[in-house]
């Protein structure tokens, strides 16, 4: 099968901030259509920066990330159009219903033409309770949060997802409703891109695992290879160890 | 997508717990704010109806011995501003009516006969609730537009989408200020109801013209505080610290810097008090009055040598050649003293005048760093409550003063001499006075055209509010920093 165009694309990628902290660092990564890239790595590794670069948040001090082909910092809406995004913590508009709020992000997704049935079937779709879908976000539940988080995300129908660690705080049903989300949409074609500091999630649903320490990329596996692999052995000992060339 | 924006940005403001309060603040206080001050307007025409009534029956009884006896006064009333009902300016603080007499004119006591407790704390009317609730407010909805949707995260789920920052701006302003606009609205339609209900005369003359200058200067003011707030919010990491900074840009503007702006001018440019300059004046008539007196003895004396009284009496009626030889004389006298009179009369005048002028200047141009401080100004002198109706009142008194100093004071001629050896001699000419035709007081309000005139550095001072916070927004939201 001939290799396909990825979706996200960072191509030796750096991000040095003002304060002289580099937060990445040379970083390569490609994500295809139907992959999901989960990167490891402790807080201040250069997770989260990395999404921000891919979201055009922050300017890259060198290097270029692509989202379907698109140089981000050069036409960052145009790039915008090919990717959605799910933060860590999804708080929305709390005095909006979960429709409302679904709504507003459509429209600036580009869906201008959808009905309160089309929202209703994601949200449903998502695993969000019925009895949810007309009540004010700011009684939501962390998980009820995250998975109109994720509806957003599914409803604007982006090739693209970043995900900046969604399942942080979730409780273990709610991580695993989750997680198959995610491999619905894996399915569909989308290339996710999550940040996580879940290993074993992250091993059970990544295609392919990177471990980032000091904004480097230390170590990448893929799931054939984790499979003979101890990831969570392989994440201590690159955490302890001093940063190395890529594995 | 604008539309988007603005249509969420309306319903967030409407669902949070602020907007309910400040409905009601409008929809109460402006309308009962607009509803007191009618009754007191209407109570101050009536007041005034009847002064002038007593004042012009007074004047058609006078006659011309009561001016030859120097009893004459003679009363101006300035009749209540109707506008007064949306900001009281200077209407309670400047005279209710001039005194003119033979001497000149002095000021009748204030308007201010209120007794309530608002004439310590200040009077709630319609420029006050602006300027000290609704831009408070207006500030408070605005402060965390930005920074808020930076905490929440709501504003990295935004910009994630095709969807350009200055549209984001646009949509904020736009719609935050569309949820701000429509009570106040409401309100002011309600106010004007009530005004109408009280037979107000809301579309007399230029009435109405003012009144929609009134609400959309307002409104221009209220968006020109909701940018600010905005400008704020971009600057801010965090709403807690927009809020503590819009708390510190609210009292600036509000309380500090107009205040500040008239006490540095009364610093650098003090002026003296109006007691002081009256004092010089009178001096200065009685110095004159004295040297035009004792002229007109010494030449008295000349022409008449040393007559008994009785014969100067008898003498002043006779058609005789030293009374030929003396008339053209004294009238000489007493025209130079009325023109060296009149000349250093109004040097002192003018010289004070410049004083205050100089004076109000310098407080005026720092005090309209702040934009309330405009606003303020801007609204009184449309109301006919400010500065421009202060001026035009005084204006009115002066030329009235003339009017009757030509019509009424100057049918009498005293002629007071001191001869030689200090004993002094009073002689009286009068002429007959039709105390029906005299002039009526009369102010000429200021069209708008003059009003706009007068108000330029105000109203730059607004367009500067308005446009800078929004080119300051611009500018930080086009590098603001969602992380």
């Amino acid at each position: 099968m001939a290799k396909q165009q990825p979706i996200l694309k960072a191509d030796d990628l750096s991000k040095r901030y003002e304060d002289g902290v580099l937060a990445v660092d040379h970083l390569n990564l490609n994500i295809y259509p139907g992959e999901v890239y989960c990167l490891l790595g402790a807080n201040g590794a250069g997770k989260t920066t990395t999404i921000n670069l891919f979201l055009n948040f922050i300017p890259p001090t060198t290097g270029t990330c692509y989202v379907n082909g698109i140089d981000v910092t050069k036409d960052p809406l145009e790039a915008k159009k090919y990717v959605s995004f799910v933060s860590e913590n999804v708080m929305l508009y709390g005095n909006f219903t979960a429709r409302q709020n679904l709504d507003f992000f459509a429209k600036l997704g580009g869906k201008t033409s959808l009905t309160k049935n089309d929202y209703y079937q994601v949200m449903r779709r998502v695993s969000l309770q019925e009895k949810a879908f007309e009540q004010r976000v700011k009684n939501f539940s962390k998980g009820m949060r995250q998975k109109l988080g994720i509806s957003i995300a599914v409803i604007k129908d982006a090739p693209g997802i970043l995900l900046d660690e969604p399942t942080s705080g979730l409780d273990p049903k709610a991580a695993e409703e989750f997680l198959e989300i995610l491999a619905e949409l894996k399915k569909e074609g989308k290339a996710i891109l999550m940040s996580t500091h879940d290993i074993f999630r992250a091993k059970e649903i990544g295609d392919r695992v990177g471990i980032m320490k000091e904004g480097r990329l230390v170590m990448e596996r893929t799931r054939e290879e984790l499979q003979y692999e101890d990831l969570v052995k392989i994440y201590i000992d690159y955490m302890k160890s001093e940063p190395l060339t890529m594995a | 997508m604008l539309k988007t924006i603005i249509r969420k940005e309306v319903l967030e403001t409407i669902f949070s717990y602020r907007f309910p309060l400040f409905a009601v603040i409008c929809l109460l206080l402006i309308p009962l704010g607009m509803s007191v001050n009618q009754a007191s307007y209407a109570k101050r025409v009536r007041d005034y109806s009847e002064q002038v009534r007593l004042a012009n029956e007074a004047a058609s009884a006078i006659k011309i011995q009561d001016v030859m006896a120097g009893t004459v006064a003679i009363k101006g009333f300035r009749p209540p501003a109707p506008l007064s009902v949306f900001t009281q300016g200077f209407e309670s603080t400047l005279p209710r009516y001039y005194e003119f007499t033979q001497d000149g004119f002095k000021p009748g006591e204030s308007a201010s006969d209120d007794e309530s407790i608002l004439s310590v704390q200040g009077k709630v009317d319609f420029v006050f609730l602006v300027q000290m609730v609704i831009s408070l407010i207006a500030l408070l909805f605005a402060s965390d537009m930005v920074s808020g949707e930076k905490e929440s995260g709501t504003l990295r789920l935004m910009l994630a989408n095709r969807l350009p920052r200055d549209t984001i701006l646009a949509g904020k302003i736009g719609g935050g200020y569309l949820a701000l606009w429509v009570p106040f609205l409401l309100a002011f339609l309600m106010g004007a109801v009530v005004l109408m209900l009280a037979a107000f005369p809301l579309f007399g003359g230029d009435m109405s013209t003012r009144v929609l200058i009134i609400f959309l200067g307002t409104s221009l003011f209220v968006l020109t505080y909701f940018t600010i707030g905005i400008a704020v919010s971009t600057s801010a990491a965090k709403s807690r610290t927009s809020l503590v900074a819009i708390l510190i840009i609210w009292a600036a503007f509000q309380l500090i810097i107009p205040k500040l702006g008239d006490m540095v001018a009364r610093l650098v440019y003090p002026v003296r008090t109006e007691t002081e300059v009256s004092l010089q004046k009178s001096l200065l008539v009685r110095s004159i009055d004295m040297d035009q007196a004792k002229e007109l003895g010494r030449q008295w004396d000349l022409i008449f040598g040393s007559m008994s009284q009785e014969a100067r009496d008898k003498q002043d009626k006779q058609d005789s050649p030293e009374n030929k030889k003396w008339g053209p004389i004294r009238d000489d006298i007493q025209l130079r003293a009325r023109e060296r009179k009149a000349q250093q009369l109004s040097a002192i005048d003018e010289t004070y005048l410049q004083e205050k002028r100089r004076q109000l200047n310098l407080a005026v141009n720092l005090s309209l760093v702040s934009p309330s401080a405009a606003f303020a100004r801007f609204i009184a002198d449309v109301c006919g409550t400010g500065e421009l109706e202060r001026a035009k009142y005084i204006e009115a008194v002066r030329s009235h003063q003339k009017a009757l100093d030509n019509e009424l004071f100057s049918k009498v001629k005293r002629t007071l001499m001191i001869h030689e050896g200090g004993h002094m001699s009073l002689g009286f000419s009068a002429m007959p006075v039709d105390a029906s035709k005299l002039p009526k007081f009369s102010i000429t309000p200021a069209s708008m055209a003059e009003t706009f005139k007068a108000n330029v550095r105000s109203l730059l001072s607004l367009l500067f509010w308005l446009i800078a916070p929004f080119a300051f927004a611009y500018a930080k939201f086009s590098k603001y920093d969602v992380r």
